[in-house]
């Protein structure tokens, strides 16, 4: 008797554990897919009857930024999906202005997100950046333009270089990092992002460059085997592997040439992790 | 027990060991053709007309390793006064198995500074049974084994307490070692346990110089429960402790903070038996071992670091002897084992986030084996042995960091799985009653170890070079052949055992030079790679004699050979080694003059950086003086190691340390 009272008690809380489970479940609500990201600019793109959310993963810095643009409706509040947009960061000093590289996002967005990247090639101790977002919502045909102040904090380690070609001794190139963006111990993907200096306001992605990377400690002085120097696959993008043996602080040591002759071997990105 | 112990040499040595005095019953007994597999068994037991000295424990306060340093098959790799590595012959750790009590049991430490020798004391022994290339009751190894034997407590028909407390101080390093052992035993029921404590302060080496970081500390406790069931079964349980700290090695750049050991087995067994099995024993067991290297003693260290390490290992075996009426035995054994091994290293700079790595990225061995011995005695003088043995190993990286880790060494992090196979084939005759011979042939495999598969840049401070461990490592095999020959004559008997052996796909490390080292100052990167085979050989010689009743001479050399297949010489190989020891026992008192001396040790291998070492020669005398004291018994041994001072170091020291000085040493003990 005593053991069936046992059971059935047993029985009722396990049912109520499944069914407690279960409702959990169905409630769960679609996921957000700039949960925990930084908002770096939000406004009305005034003519498109659109609002604009740009988020970054972390605040905007120096370097190659991944930019996430959420569009809604400005009067439902609905998603936009298909959308033409794009990007003008500008940088206003006191005696010159200049622009810098970047990505525009394809027209369907992924999950409700426009994935778009900036790399601003200064922080904005030096002047002011502002970023104007041209939207062509296609869903309704209209257009309309958004502006805003953008604070791009300086790095503490480098993640963006610039240098001036040896070869021609006149190209300018700018360098920056995309991954690893969480480096670990391990082989991790190594993926850089090459754009060349046309005029202040054109920096085109470059597909020339023979990348070399060779990872070193400085603390230790040493290195790590096996890496794999980034090829260009398109848009600026090279993309390579590179390993870390220990956690810490790296040196992803970088030479760059064109053909044989080196363009650039003095610089170089860290990370510390 | 007998038979499976043959022991084609038994010396004993314990709280005094002696050789056994040589008569005809004795010298019958020894050739009688029943001694097949020969493990060798150095007893450290002490008999009941135990005679008053011992060759082969040094001085009272020896160390297992020590004494295991002793025995004609063994030479130790020694990196501090504490912590020396075993070498069984010539064979690496990897290809010799070091057992503890019939047990699997691994070290802690990725630099080997623990080889599981140095968690017991030679008070948790009974004996040390070695096996050489012939035989594989305790594993899957190319070149033989070694098992410490615990010591059991003893039942007794009126429940009676005995014991020994023993103290004892030895110069050279300022040491002090103390000991009490105490057991309790009833017709059923009998406890043993025991209790050490060792402290060495650096040692002066001959000639007056003090080796700094050469001190260690240690505590060693142990508890065995015996408990005799109504159907002749014996449950039994041993738990053993030992945690050392403090442990400076002088050869090497770091110290050991901590190294403590847990060791607890409950087994079975049955030694009357029933029908054809005489003796079935089943074990379960657990060990674990903790290990913390630590350099915060050391100056002028560029970073400072710490390098945890830690083993787990879980095991059961089941032993059986069986006996059939046609003069035959079969030995069968079936074990299974699962190792887990941790190690990480983290370094500190000021003002930089910590480095960490794994050393050992976390890995798994398991291990699970059948062994069977087929004994027959074919006439009155002449024997066969067969023995076979088959071993699964899978061995295995259980996180993902560490096989995010190892992958960066570009190979693969899948399981390893291997099957091993082992059989070997011993023919004994007796020729003359006087002179026994015994010939045997092998085929043997070992699996490559965890350090030798998954080590991260593991720092050799002998040769100066990071290691790195290769995952594509196959097991090496090996031929061997070994022959021994016993003759005894009434006041003498001469052994002599010579062995070879060839190991095909010989795992050693090999210097990558598009490798960076991560230790700041070593010599590059050597990664474990296979090369085709190398060359072992080796003599045994040792006579004993007693030319009267009260004088005692034992003798023992070994000479070992190795060469690779592009004839270089083998590293760390020993030269010829002699001991003698002559004993003169005048009533109470007992009188012993030793020597051991060693060759020019001029074969060094070229890619191992090694240098010559020179022959030394040293003399030890001893003096031993035991009496009845109130009803127990009184044992005084005092004596000098090194007596003229000479400074010296073996070929297997590693930094050129010179070994202790003159060591006046002196022990008490009270048996009671």
């Amino acid at each position: 008797m005593k053991n069936n009272v046992l059971n059935i008690f047993i029985l009722f809380f396990a049912t109520f554990i499944v069914l407690e489970s279960c409702s959990k479940e169905s409630n769960v609500p679609e996921s957000d897919p700039v949960a925990g990201m930084v908002k770096i600019a939000s406004g009305y793109a005034a003519g498109a009857a659109t609002y604009v959310n740009i988020y970054t993963k972390d605040s905007a810095f120096a370097g190659y930024n991944k930019l996430y643009i959420v569009l809604t409706d400005s009067i439902t509040g609905n998603n936009i999906d298909n959308a033409s947009v794009s990007l003008n960061p500008m940088m206003q000093m006191a005696m010159m202005s200049h622009s810098s590289p970047k990505e525009n996002p394809a027209s369907i967005a992924v999950n409700h997100v426009f994935e778009a990247s900036v790399t601003f090639i200064m922080p904005s101790s030096g002047g002011t950046w502002t970023l104007k977002t041209n939207v062509f919502n296609n869903e309704n045909g209209k257009q309309g333009v958004l502006n805003c102040t953008i604070n791009v904090k300086p790095t503490t380690q480098q993640k963006l270089y610039s240098f001036i070609s040896l070869s021609d001794n006149s190209s300018k190139y700018f360098v920056g990092i995309v991954e690893p963006s969480k480096p670990f111990v391990g082989i991790n993907d190594c993926e850089l992002v090459i754009y060349k200096k046309q005029s202040m306001m054109l920096f085109p992605a470059d597909s020339s460059l023979t990348v070399v990377v060779t990872p070193e400690m400085p603390t230790m002085s040493h290195g790590s085997p096996n890496n794999i120097n980034p090829v260009h696959i398109g848009n600026g993008h090279y993309k390579g592997k590179v390993n870390f043996t220990m956690t810490g602080f790296w040196r992803l040591n970088l030479t760059l040439k064109t053909g044989n002759t080196v363009s650039d071997s003095t610089n170089y990105i860290d990370l510390t992790f | 027990m007998k038979y499976f112990i043959q022991s084609l040499v038994c010396i004993c040595f314990a709280g005094g060991l002696v050789a056994r005095p040589l008569n005809d019953k004795d010298i019958s007994d020894t050739i009688k053709p029943k001694e097949l597999i020969p493990v060798k068994v150095y007893s450290l037991i002490k008999g009941a007309n135990q005679p008053l000295v011992n060759f082969y424990i040094a001085n009272k306060s020896a160390t297992t390793e020590d004494i295991l340093s002793r025995l004609p098959e063994m030479n130790m790799i020694r990196r501090g006064s504490y912590g020396m590595e075993p070498v069984l012959r010539s064979y690496s750790s990897g290809q010799t198995s070091l057992l503890i009590d019939g047990m699997r049991m691994h070290g802690a430490c990725t630099d080997k500074m623990d080889p599981v020798s140095i968690y017991i004391e030679p008070q948790n022994l009974q004996s040390i049974q070695v096996q050489t290339t012939h035989g594989f009751h305790s594993g899957s190894v190319v070149g033989g084994s070694v098992n410490l034997k615990f010591a059991t407590p003893t039942f007794n028909e009126t429940s009676l307490f005995s014991g020994t407390v023993s103290s004892g101080y030895q110069s050279a390093a300022n040491a002090v070692y103390h000991t009490g052992t105490f057991n309790y035993g009833t017709k059923r029921l009998a406890l043993r346990t025991t209790v050490s404590y060792r402290n060495a302060q650096d040692y002066r080496s001959g000639g007056g110089v003090v080796i700094p970081f050469s001190q260690y500390q240690k505590i060693n406790y142990g508890l065995s429960v015996k408990y005799a069931l109504r159907n002749s079964w014996i449950a039994k349980t041993d738990i053993l402790f030992d945690d050392g700290w403090n442990i400076g090695y002088p050869a090497l750049p770091m110290d050991v903070g901590y190294a403590g050991a847990r060791i607890v087995s409950l087994s079975m067994q049955n030694e009357t038996g029933n029908n054809h099995f005489k003796q079935t024993e089943i074990k379960l067991y657990a060990n674990s071992v903790r290990h913390y290297m630590d350099d915060s003693q050391r100056k002028n260290i560029s970073i400072h670091m710490d390098m945890p390490g830690e083993s787990n290992t879980y095991g059961a075996y089941i032993d059986s002897r069986l006996q059939f009426r046609n003069n035959t035995k079969i030995n069968l054994k079936a074990d299974i084992t699962s190792t887990d091994l941790i190690a990480s290293m983290t370094m500190y700079q000021s003002g930089q986030p910590p480095m960490f790595m794994l050393t050992w990225p976390d890995n798994r061995t398991m291990q699970s084996g059948i062994g069977a011995t087929f004994i027959k005695q074919l006439d009155s003088t002449s024997g066969l042995a067969i023995s076979t043995r088959a071993d699964l190993f899978i061995k295995s990286l259980i996180t993902q960091s560490a096989k995010d880790q190892l992958s960066v060494l570009n190979q693969p992090v899948s399981n390893v799985s291997r099957l091993l196979k082992n059989l070997s084939v011993q023919y004994n005759k007796t020729a003359g009653k006087k002179t026994k011979t015994t010939i045997s042939v092998s085929y043997s495999e070992r699996m490559p170890v965890s350090s030798e598969l998954y080590g991260f840049y593991l720092f050799n401070a002998n040769d100066g070079f990071d290691y790195i461990g290769n995952t594509n490592l196959v097991p090496e095999n090996a031929i061997n052949a070994e022959a021994g020959i016993v003759h005894k004559q009434t006041f003498f008997q001469l052994s002599l055992t010579g062995y070879a052996t060839v190991i095909h796909q010989y795992i050693t490390g090999v210097y990558q030079p598009t490798l960076s080292s991560m230790t700041i100052g070593a010599n590059g990167v050597k990664s474990y790679q296979q090369i085709p085979r190398v060359f072992i050989a080796g003599v045994e010689a040792m006579i004993i004699a007693k030319p009267s009743s009260s004088l005692d001479l034992v003798s023992t050399s070994k000479f070992s050979y190795g060469k690779d297949y592009q004839n270089n010489p083998l590293p760390m190989i020993a030269p010829l080694k002699n001991t003698t020891s002559l004993r003169k026992i005048i009533n109470k008192w007992a009188i012993q003059a030793e020597t051991e001396w060693a060759f020019t040790q001029n074969r060094i291998n070229p890619y191992s950086r090694e240098t010559a070492t020179q022959s030394y020669g040293i003399f030890n005398l001893r003096l031993m003086y035991d009496t009845p004291l109130l009803n127990n018994q009184l044992r005084v041994d005092t004596g000098i190691d090194n007596l003229l001072d000479n400074d010296y170091k073996e070929h297997l020291d590693w930094g050129r340390i010179n070994r202790p000085g003159r060591n006046l040493y002196m022990q008490i003990t009270l048996s009671f």
